[in-house]
């Protein structure tokens, strides 16, 4: 249903008519995703539904004027920020989106109690430096510094590789300003009664809990405008140093500050370490990183980026070069990295000494070759700002993955191998590179202080070539089928069922009235449907549900 | 009633369930000023069957239910029936400890269980429980966690939830569901869950709904929780406690921020010298001699030695807390006058002697608490005051406990209002205190956070969307409102 | 359709939007993130590297068509290369600039020119510059410099002045200012006069390749029979003309330099010797054309093959143009070594320093756009607390020195000749 005039006329008094468009090319470039080609029957990266109309508004005021039309007109709208993935898209029709590129303040920093005020075109990048300079540090998660953090608190997921230290999205959220699927505004916390943006609970039972779960509403429930953020504190300098040679970028940091690849001997070893590693409460960053890459590649890949002179097309000499083959079989599956941040400089010392008895007692070591300086200056700016994430795509532009269900270290390790395993045989046609099999990235905890693990294999394939596009396509469809025989009530795989078909096999799922009850949240905050929650998973209660 | 007793009787024996005005008389007031009402039974199930049974009998018989866990006294009017016929809902019956998992460093249990009795059961694992100040004994940890207790050790608080993670909940409406990382795929069974690495360590979810959050600070008009897992410390080898003394407020603030910010010390809190005395003192004329003792302030820092290098750990962190300490022209002492830093430690790692500390001076005892920011807090002492000397209530009995929270971020300020028991003028003495003072914070800044009482009407006054939304939360998960009504913002 | 080579980039597109800011590993601020103007100035995502890489796609595949709206978005971008860059740390096999460069082409070819352009076009067309003026008075900001005119005499190094500097009355200062310094090294220069015509850079970008390929050849070949081994020019534009175009599509062979890099090689070779104090806080701009897109042109005709099953690779490798070879050194070195002048900083420098909006016709089409993005960067170089932003562009420096009389700013602008003629 393509936009009345009348309606058109409304949206454009609301923004200016500047700030809206129905021109067909910006429509596509509001329908391209990454990701959509695995979905598409023609492989397309082209969402086969176009939104409505693009807006750009300018305030909590502008969102609420729009969304209150939405009500009032029956047409449905969308949020995004930096929108860098799939539900950040018209999945219905008549949607308008709104794109929220003009709310991009920093509202007030506290330094004090540690929290930053931002509107939600913020990306973690900006908010980071200007904390910095106060000695202060925000999370930022894996998807990397150029990603919203207030729509990771709000509405998204929210790990990081400095979840360890620093937490989950959802657990820096404060107070937040929320533009409701009916047009409403609620405040949550703190904010609720005007009593400032410190605190996301209450008052009295904490509604921020209809907002989000572990994920967030993916942009389904109306428009988070503003929200408070907490801070941890940055032992590092408040000037970050950044010096070399595109793209080889790279931080000294000062001594108490270190970076490094531990290697285990198994996958016993390797989640002990972790579970050692909770317990001890060290470490400012904690992630299994450039596993994502590949393990026949991954060394090589870091050795390679370091060297500005050196390109993707250099990749194959750097695999056989002696060194980068010890060092790939020293860290093959059982490594990630860490940084050591030391709040004081007994601090520190207590943290390496800490770092040794963990290793002693697990038969890990640090790995030499990635203390190299030139190598751990790149992996320290790497991990502390998670600034080129985009590597996710890097060997063909198209990247998916699978194995995500979040759990406990040994839950993850314990079907490691397996999912290795579907990856190294899809490998196997040609058809995808050739990593080996483990590319399984993880944040080494979600959470804050440890506790929530998982692994996320990274299925990276040629998004020129649609042969690439179906093996990446059947490499999920097999985990799905592993996943299903490993993971006993484990959702089912999107691939290949039809809707009514994924929503059948939903409502199998043991205690799958959860969403049951998110379709009478869904109701009862959008009683006009004027948002787009194709990606809030709903199921009509039966008599059977349980609900 | 009897067709009712005989109903319940059906679901939970004839034993459990009491009517004798004993009891219910006991049920129907406690230290709070809310007024008296009897509720009509008190049934004390054994099981969530047995809970599920009861809340859709209620659902049928257009009953009202109260939840109580913990035994007396209470003190904040939760647990005081509002509508007439209440049957109160009496958990204390379940005290299992379901399972102690030492390596995810979760335990799960009943609601009946308490702080004495799960301690005991995580050190033979190595582990402990963050504690509030001073629990009393009959205490239920479950319902101390639901209802956003603060506890001790400000950087283990990742949320204002913790160490709260996952629940069994049965609804009002009758439904019963797992929260958080429980409630999501997997089996439905917990030690089917625990065979398969699911240990129950988020609270969050399931899915895209934070259900925990929705019931927790609800005073049981949600629904009722069933078991609740908990993420544990690692139980100290070595634990000391210093003291940190000075004569204002204000002098303390920079240096506590300074300690949270860069996560030194494990139990930190400040309060003043007639809190502290009422921690330490065994009896009125003790407590009294202590106030005359005591530093006027004092932040408490505890610093504890785990699994890894226990001695180098409290070694290096008594040394930087004491350098910054220094840095505000303050001293790190492991004593003070009146009180070693080992005695205040055993006190905060206990439950309450007696009925509860808080009686011990007077009686009787009022609290005001609310959350706000660690640096406003001296402002709403002078408010306190302010409010006391208005009324001629003697501020030096005024215990004032801080306890920051979420790593530094908020703070929780509670204002402790002892009074004779058995006078009536100062109990209206105090209860006069209380509304002014109350409103005189709430005009200042003071976010109440867990509105009890009179506080729930001032929190939910105006009709705000946050007040119409939570109607409607209530709406969907006690459609009947058969969980105590009344209480929050929710019709009696 | 030449527009289908590009066609692997557009399909390249991960919707990351680095495009849009900076290197996220070099934002210091707030302010001072952001990397493209044309999405800062018009909002929406289609005005982004990514977003128009998507939005050609979708007229490649017929998705849409050509509107006026579509053309316009294309040619409100200065094609200053930030996008390319970032996009770069990335994905090595993308090359963005190249087809936003192609789609303009494609838009021409299909009638869909801009008449904002016209007028230039027509200028260029007839009088072989783009700024409406006779060519025969192109060499006339020359007269008394002695020097060798090359349409009748040889000479190793040619002095290209380009268009704005030989026009543009203002800044004929600036090319008058560069011969002096370089004669005062002891260089030999000739110049084409009113034989040089424009060096085709904004044609090639506007999307006339033909027009550029018709002064691609006048200029090489007129330069070729005068003997010339070095060219040497004051302009950023047409330095990126002369070092990364015309060897590929002119066969041009002689070296070419900008003069700030002759500068620093007179310095080196202590040819040139800073004897003033120049008592002044600067910072320094770094031109697009000569910084990130200031690297020289690598002929490549190698293949295109797979590593690893499924991974590109080009044997041998191929040339990045990823803003590592830009000339960054040389003006930074300059300035350092003038007696009593101190540098600071910019934010963002180098291969991420924000456009000063002249580029690729904007100037022409879309004015408030260009001067909004000159006043941005004033803004930015207010911010260092320095007194005058100094860079190696006259289109840089045009548009700059508008801006600031625009806006009532007080921040003066320098070609960096003008501070070495002061310091010897």
């Amino acid at each position: 249903m393509a936009l009345s005039k009348e309606i058109y006329a409304a949206l454009a008094a609301i923004v200016g008519t500047n700030n809206i468009s129905q021109e067909p090319a910006v429509l596509h470039s509001y329908a391209w995703m990454n990701g959509n080609e695995l979905a598409t029957k023609d492989r397309s990266g082209f969402h086969p539904i176009l939104p409505e109309a693009v807006l750009l508004p300018a305030s909590t005021e502008e969102v609420q004027a729009i969304v209150k039309a939405c009500n009032r007109y029956q047409i449905k709208c969308k949020a995004l920020s930096t929108g860098w993935f799939e539900p950040a898209q018209a999945l219905q029709k008549n949607v308008i989106l709104l794109d929220l590129r003009r709310m991009n303040r920093i509202l007030e920093i506290d330094e004090k109690n540690m929290l930053a005020v931002v509107e939600p075109y913020v990306i973690g990048a900006q908010l980071q430096a200007e904390v910095m300079k106060l000695g202060l540090n925000c999370h930022i998660i894996g998807a990397g510094g150029g990603c919203s953090p207030l729509a990771s608190a709000t509405a998204v997921i929210g790990n990081g590789a400095d979840s360890i230290f620093m937490g989950y999205s959802a657990e820096v959220l404060l107070g937040m300003e929320w533009v409701m699927p009916d047009g409403e505004i609620l405040r949550t916390g703190s904010l609720a009664t005007e009593n400032g943006w410190f605190c996301s609970e209450g008052p009295g039972p904490s509604l921020r809990g209809i907002a989000r779960g572990k994920v967030g509403s993916l942009g389904s429930l109306g428009v988070f405008t503003k929200c408070a953020l907490k801070l941890a504190h940055w032992p590092g300098p408040r000037k970050f140093p950044v010096e070399g040679t595109v793209p080889a970028y790279n931080s000294p940091l000062p001594e108490h500050i270190r970076t490094y690849t531990l290697a285990f001997p198994s996958w016993k070893d390797y989640a002990d370490a972790i579970y050692k590693i909770y317990d001890a409460e060290i470490c400012y960053i904690a992630h299994r990183q450039f596993s994502m890459l590949g393990e026949n590649l991954w060394p090589a890949f870091c050795t390679m980026y370091i060297d500005p002179t050196k390109s993707l097309d250099d990749l194959e000499d750097i695999v056989n070069d002696p060194e980068v083959r010890r060092l790939t079989d020293e860290v093959r599956h059982y490594a990630f990295q860490i940084i050591l941040a030391g709040m004081t400089p007994r601090d520190y010392a207590y943290q390496e000494k800490v770092l040794d008895k963990i290793l002693a007692d697990t038969g890990g070591h640090r790995v030499a070759a990635m203390s190299e300086p030139k190598m751990e200056k790149f992996v320290a700016l790497y991990l502390l700002k998670l600034p080129i994430k985009n590597l996710n795509h890097v060997y063909g532009n198209g990247k998916t993955n699978y194995f995500r269900p979040d759990g406990t270290p040994d839950f993850a390790v314990e079907r490691a191998d397996q999912m290795i395993a579907v990856l190294k045989k899809q490998e196997e046609t040609g058809l995808l590179p050739k990593t080996g099999g483990d590319a399984l990235m993880s944040t080494i905890t979600g959470i804050g202080g440890g506790g929530d693990f998982h692994f996320e294999q990274f299925v990276q394939y040629q998004r020129t070539d649609v042969a690439s596009i179906n093996a990446a396509a059947e490499c999920l469809r097999a985990a799905g089928r592993v996943g299903l025989q490993t993971q006993p009530g484990r959702l089912p795989e999107l691939e290949g069922l039809t809707g009514q078909e994924y929503l059948a096999a939903l409502a199998k799922v043991p205690q799958a009235v959860r969403y049951n009850w998110q379709w009478k949240i869904k109701r009862m905050l959008d009683p006009n449907g004027a948002a787009d929650s194709t990606a809030y998973t709903t199921l009509e209660p039966t008599t059977d549900s349980g609900s | 009633m009897t067709e009712k007793i005989a109903q319940l009787a059906a679901i939970v024996g004839r034993d459990h369930v009491i009517d004798d005005l004993a009891t219910t008389d006991a049920y129907s007031r406690d230290q709070s000023f809310a007024p008296p009402k009897r509720p009509s039974l008190i049934v004390r199930p054994v099981n969530v069957d047995e809970v599920q049974a009861i809340v859709r009998w209620a659902n049928q018989a257009c009953a009202t239910l109260i939840p109580v866990s913990s035994g007396p006294p209470h003190f904040h009017g939760d647990t005081v029936p509002t509508a007439a016929g209440a049957v109160v809902v009496d958990l204390s019956r379940m005290k299992r400890i379901i399972r102690v998992d030492r390596r995810n460093r979760i335990a799960i249990f009943e609601p009946g269980v308490t702080y004495d009795e799960l301690q005991p059961e995580l050190a033979k694992e190595g582990l402990r429980l963050s504690t509030p100040l001073l629990p009393r004994r009959s205490k239920s940890v479950l319902a101390s966690l639901l209802e956003r207790e603060p506890t001790l050790i400000p950087k283990y608080q990742w949320t204002l939830m913790e160490p709260l993670r996952c629940l069994e909940v049965v609804w009002g409406a009758g439904s019963r569901m797992w929260t958080g990382e429980a409630g999501e795929y997997s089996s439905t069974d917990l030690a089917e869950q625990e065979r398969l690495h699911r240990a129950a360590v988020v609270g969050m979810g399931p899915a895209n709904v934070d259900y925990y959050r929705l019931i927790s600070a609800a005073q049981g008009t949600m629904g009722i929780v069933t078991w609740a897992s908990v993420k544990c410390d690692v139980l100290p080898q070595l634990h000391k406690l210093f003291i940190v003394p000075a004569d204002s407020l204000d002098r303390l603030i920079d240096c506590a921020y300074s300690l949270l910010r860069i996560r030194l010390g494990d139990e930190t809190l400040i309060v003043n010298r007639a809190e502290l005395a009422s921690m330490l003192g065994k009896g009125p004329d003790a407590i009294k001699q202590l106030k005359a003792q005591l530093p006027p302030w004092a932040l408490l820092i505890g610093i504890a030695g785990r699994e890894f290098l226990p001695q180098e750990r409290v070694e290096f962190q008594q040394q930087d807390i004491a350098e910054v300490a220094g840095r505000y022209g303050l001293k790190l002492m492991p004593a003070i006058p009146g009180a070693e830093g080992s005695d205040i430690l055993q006190r905060l790692l206990t439950t309450s002697r007696g009925a509860s500390w808080k009686l011990d001076y007077k009686g009787a005892c009022q609290d005001i608490f609310f959350l706000t920011t660690l640096d406003r807090t001296p402002q709403f002492l002078t408010t306190m005051r302010a409010a006391a000397d208005a009324l001629a209530y003697d501020s030096s009995d005024i215990g004032v406990y801080l306890q920051p929270l979420h790593q530094g971020t908020s703070c929780h300020c509670e204002f402790s209002l002892p009074y004779a028991a058995d006078d009536p003028a100062a109990a209206h003495q105090v209860q006069e205190l209380f509304a002014r003072a109350s409103n005189d914070l709430l005009k200042a800044g003071a976010f109440f956070s867990r509105p009890y009482g009179m506080w729930a009407d001032m929190m939910y006054r105006n009709d705000s969307q946050y007040t119409r939304l939570l109607k409607n939360v209530k709406g969907l998960f006690d459609p009947n409102n058969v969980l105590n009504p009344g209480k929050l913002c929710f019709k009696p | 359709m030449a527009l289908e080579q590009y066609r692997d980039t557009m399909l390249g597109c991960t919707r990351c939007s680095y495009c849009k800011w900076i290197p996220l590993a070099q934002i210091k601020s707030w302010r001072f993130a952001k990397g493209c103007p044309s999405i800062e100035y018009y909002g929406f995502h289609t005005y982004s590297g990514g977003g128009r890489l998507t939005a050609a796609l979708s007229i490649l595949e017929g998705r849409t068509g050509y509107t006026d709206e579509a053309r316009d978005l294309f040619y409100q971008c200065q094609q200053c290369g930030s996008c390319d860059v970032t996009c770069k740390l990335c994905l090595f096999n993308m090359d963005v600039a190249g087809t936003l460069r192609e789609v303009r082409a494609d838009l021409v070819e299909h009638g869909q020119e801009l008449p904002q352009h016209l007028p230039a076009m027509a200028s260029l067309r007839q009088q072989n510059n783009m700024l409406g003026a006779p060519s025969a008075e192109r060499g006339q900001w020359s007269e008394g410099l002695g020097l060798k005119d090359l349409r009748t005499e040889t000479a190793e190094v040619a002095f290209f002045a380009g268009c704005r500097c030989s026009y543009d009355e203002g800044l004929r200062n600036v090319a008058r200012t560069a011969v002096s310094v370089l004669q005062h090294g002891g260089v030999d220069l000739g110049i084409l006069s009113d034989a040089e015509v424009c060096c085709g850079s904004r044609a090639y970008s506007l999307g006339y390749p033909q027009e550029f390929d018709r002064l691609a050849r006048i200029n090489t070949e007129a330069l070729t029979k005068a003997g010339v081994k070095t060219l040497v020019t004051p302009c950023a534009d047409c330095y990126w003309a002369f070092k990364r175009l015309y060897p590929e599509k002119a066969g041009a062979t002689f070296e070419v330099l900008h003069v700030v890099e002759f500068i620093d090689r007179l310095l080196q070779q202590g040819k040139l010797v800073f004897t003033k104090s120049v008592p002044m806080t600067v910072t320094y701009h770094d031109p697009c054309h000569l910084g990130r897109q200031g690297e020289p042109y690598v002929p490549w005709n190698g293949i295109t093959t797979k590593a690893f099953g499924n991974i590109t690779k080009h044997v041998p490798p191929k040339p990045r143009y990823n803003g590592a070879l830009g000339v960054y050194e040389a003006p930074r070195r300059i300035l350092n070594a003038i007696p009593g002048l101190k540098l600071i900083e910019m934010e963002r420098i180098r291969e991420y320093a924000w456009c000063c909006g002249a580029g690729a016709g904007v100037r022409e089409a879309f004015p408030d756009f260009s001067s909004w993005t000159a006043a941005e960067r004033i803004t930015e170089a207010t911010s260092t607390g320095a007194e005058a932003l100094v860079t190696a562009c006259p289109w840089c420096e045009r548009n700059f020195i508008d801006a600031v009389a625009g806006d009532g700013q007080k921040m003066k602008v320098y070609d960096l000749v003008e501070l070495v003629q002061h310091a010897i």
